[in-house]
């Protein structure tokens, strides 16, 4: 009895020895595992993680900046589409203002001409009346000066307009108007003043031939826009 | 005499078996208190062959340095001193030590039986 105690003992003895022996011989080879194997595979595949995604980072940086330099060419491209729109916007502005596409508003210069008030009698009326080129002369003074609408007695004129002596009216562009024919021009009116009152030139040449000319620079002079008509 | 080996046996295979996870940090104890097991079952083998076993000596033995091992590993931690390498080379030397007597004492054991068989 005495033996089987002490053999009982022995046996719990051996068991905790061999409980901690296979124990820490299976822990060191699981660490050893993780240590020599799984730790040294997960870095070395962390590593190649790191190096493919600087990789593509690189070649992903590439590319933004090739985009970039795109977006950065078509912005160029469209700002200067803008520019030539704008220009062309500005340009076609102008235009309808010279043709009278548009009504125009602005300050300007207004020149009546009316027939001379007195007519010798031993003279030809024909001289003391405003003729047609008398209208064209100051018109084409206006246009020559600057001006970016001219109208005959309200009336707008355009480049395509014409102006016709007919008996004692003046026909524009189909419509007859007697005198006094009031030309209004819209641009700088002191250009048109001292352009039309050189010595010798639009003004002088009108008293010249007879014709009473008053002109008026107005603030503001509103223009309809030029009606094309048939014939 | 089978008693023992069986428990042994369980033990191995408990260890074995069991799927507990140490803390890094008992890895230490682990390792001295295996040495502090070892080194007291070969003395205990050691004092039978030398006919002076005595089992509370060898049961009190056994835990007792396996205690004294984990605590100087312990104290040693919380030092910051590697205490726990004393009690490696104080094991291990003891250890070397008790299996070269055990070997020893076989040997002579063998070649006395030799002799004998030879007489």
């Amino acid at each position: 009895m005495k033996i089987r105690g002490k053999h009982v003992i022995y046996s719990l003895i051996l068991l905790v020895t061999g409980f901690m022996l296979s124990f820490s011989y299976q822990y060191t080879n699981q660490e050893d595992r993780v240590q020599s194997n799984d730790e040294w595979k997960r870095e070395d595949q962390l590593r190649s993680q790191i190096l493919s995604i600087q990789k593509e980072n690189k070649k992903l940086l590439n590319e933004l900046q090739e985009k970039h330099q795109l977006v950065n060419k078509e912005e160029e491209k469209i700002a200067e589409q803008e520019k030539l729109t704008f220009n062309l916007v500005e340009e076609v502005k102008k235009l309808r203002k010279v043709v009278g596409q548009v009504p125009v508003e602005g300050k300007g210069i207004v020149v009546s001409l009316e027939d001379s008030s007195y007519i010798p009698e031993s003279k030809d009326t024909n001289d003391y009346i405003v003729h047609e080129e008398h209208v064209r002369m100051v018109i084409h003074e206006l246009y020559v000066t600057g001006a970016e609408a001219v109208a005959i007695n309200g009336q707008r004129i355009s480049h395509i307009s014409n102006i016709n002596c007919v008996g004692p009216v003046i026909n524009v562009d189909g419509v007859k108007h007697p005198a006094p024919f009031v030309i209004s021009a819209i641009g700088d009116p002191d250009v048109f003043w001292n352009s039309l009152n050189l010595s010798g030139n639009i003004t002088d040449q009108l008293v010249n031939d007879g014709v009473e000319v008053r002109m008026d620079k107005k603030a503001t002079i509103q223009m309809p826009p030029f009606i094309e008509r048939e014939g | 005499m089978w008693l023992p080996v069986l428990g042994l046996m369980i033990g191995l295979l408990l260890g074995l078996m069991s799927d507990l996870r140490v803390p890094e940090e008992y890895s230490n104890y682990l390792s001295i208190a295996v040495l502090a097991a070892l080194d007291t079952l070969f003395g205990g083998i050691r004092a039978q062959l030398q006919k002076t076993f005595d089992d509370k000596v060898f049961i009190s033995g056994f835990f007792f340095n396996i205690l004294l091992a984990a605590g100087l590993a312990f104290l040693g931690v919380h030092l910051g001193v590697d205490l726990y390498l004393a009690a490696i080379f104080a094991f291990g030397v003891r250890l070397f030590n008790n299996i070269a007597v055990i070997r020893r004492v076989l040997l002579t054991k063998r070649t006395n039986t030799q002799q004998t068989e030879k007489n």
